[in-house]
């Protein structure tokens, strides 16, 4: 039996890489146990409990030292979607009209290759903080340019209206995508 | 002792429980020692994250056992209390005992 899939992969995300298999490994198997004697959506219940719970200390873990840059990143890019997606509601219905209402090609392109652009730039920042290289800031900081910049490009080429201007900032969400993706899909 | 050195109260409890338990004790089941006894219900992660620090203090050892299927593959951790474990606890027991000795507190809130 598996357990649910979200608290999972928040518990991939935040844990230790060195530590993760045991973490995971003792919460698959209380969660089994639970879920013979008390059935599946207790058990399921037990497990977000527990993954939400286990969050600051996994946080806190002094091995995840080396991933702090990784958590970091991830907090400040989770943020980051939020605000972007803050900014788009205002304006979400005239920049959804300004897109359906370009002539030619369209805005859909330039969409599409900002969100690629941020998915790529995401997953790389993930396997750029995963390392421990002494040179990880100058290389971050190039790889976070790198990704801004393609992104403001992709803005300033396209025939866009502000608003939907900010509604590229969507491809937030997508780096955050991106860096959590390789996260889980390390883990597993 | 340094301030660094001293013992939590959940670094007390989850050495307590590894010297409670005498079976290779690993994450589940020291935190359903703690559960047992205490009646506290701990997050798997504080208790992973405790004893990671109690390692680094060098007071428990860990090693990696074996994959089991009901754990979907992955291994435990397993710990062991080490000598200085015990001294830490030894010490942070005298401490409490120290600052309980002729205490009239009892009976003044009673």
């Amino acid at each position: 039996m598996t357990p649910p899939f979200l608290p999972r992969a928040l518990v991939a995300a935040v844990a230790p890489p060195a530590d993760y298999e045991s973490i995971a490994g003792d919460l698959r198997e209380e969660y089994a146990a639970r879920a013979a004697s008390m059935g599946r959506a207790l058990a399921d219940r037990w497990y977000w409990s527990q993954a939400l719970r286990s969050l600051p200390g996994l946080l806190s873990y002094s091995r995840s030292r080396h991933n702090a840059g990784a958590n970091a990143a991830a907090v400040a890019v989770v943020a980051g979607a939020f605000l972007a997606m803050l900014l788009c509601k205002a304006g979400i219905d005239e920049a959804i009209g300004t897109v359906y209402r370009a002539e030619g090609a369209g805005l859909w392109p330039y969409f599409v290759a900002d969100w690629i652009d941020a998915a790529f730039f995401g997953a790389l920042l993930a396997l750029i903080f995963r390392s421990e290289s002494v040179r990880l800031t100058f290389i971050v900081s190039l790889v976070f340019v790198g990704g801004f910049v393609i992104a403001i490009l992709l803005g300033l080429m396209a025939p866009l209206h502000a608003v939907a201007w900010i509604l590229l900032l969507g491809a937030i969400p997508a780096m955050t995508f991106g860096a959590v993706a390789y996260h889980v899909v390390r883990r597993r | 002792m340094a301030k660094g050195e001293y013992l939590g109260e959940f670094e007390q409890i989850v050495l307590l429980a590894l010297l409670r338990l005498s079976d290779a004790p690993y994450g589940a089941s020291i935190r359903a020692e703690i559960e047992s006894i205490t009646g506290r219900s701990s997050a798997i992660g504080a208790v992973h994250a405790t004893l990671e620090r109690l390692e680094r203090k060098g007071l428990v050892s860990s090693w990696i056992g074996a994959p089991t299927a009901e754990r979907g593959g992955k291994a435990k951790r397993h710990f062991k209390i080490e000598a200085a474990g015990v001294a830490a606890l030894r010490q942070a027991r005298t401490t409490l005992e120290r600052l309980h000795a002729g205490l009239s507190l009892y009976t003044r809130f009673a």
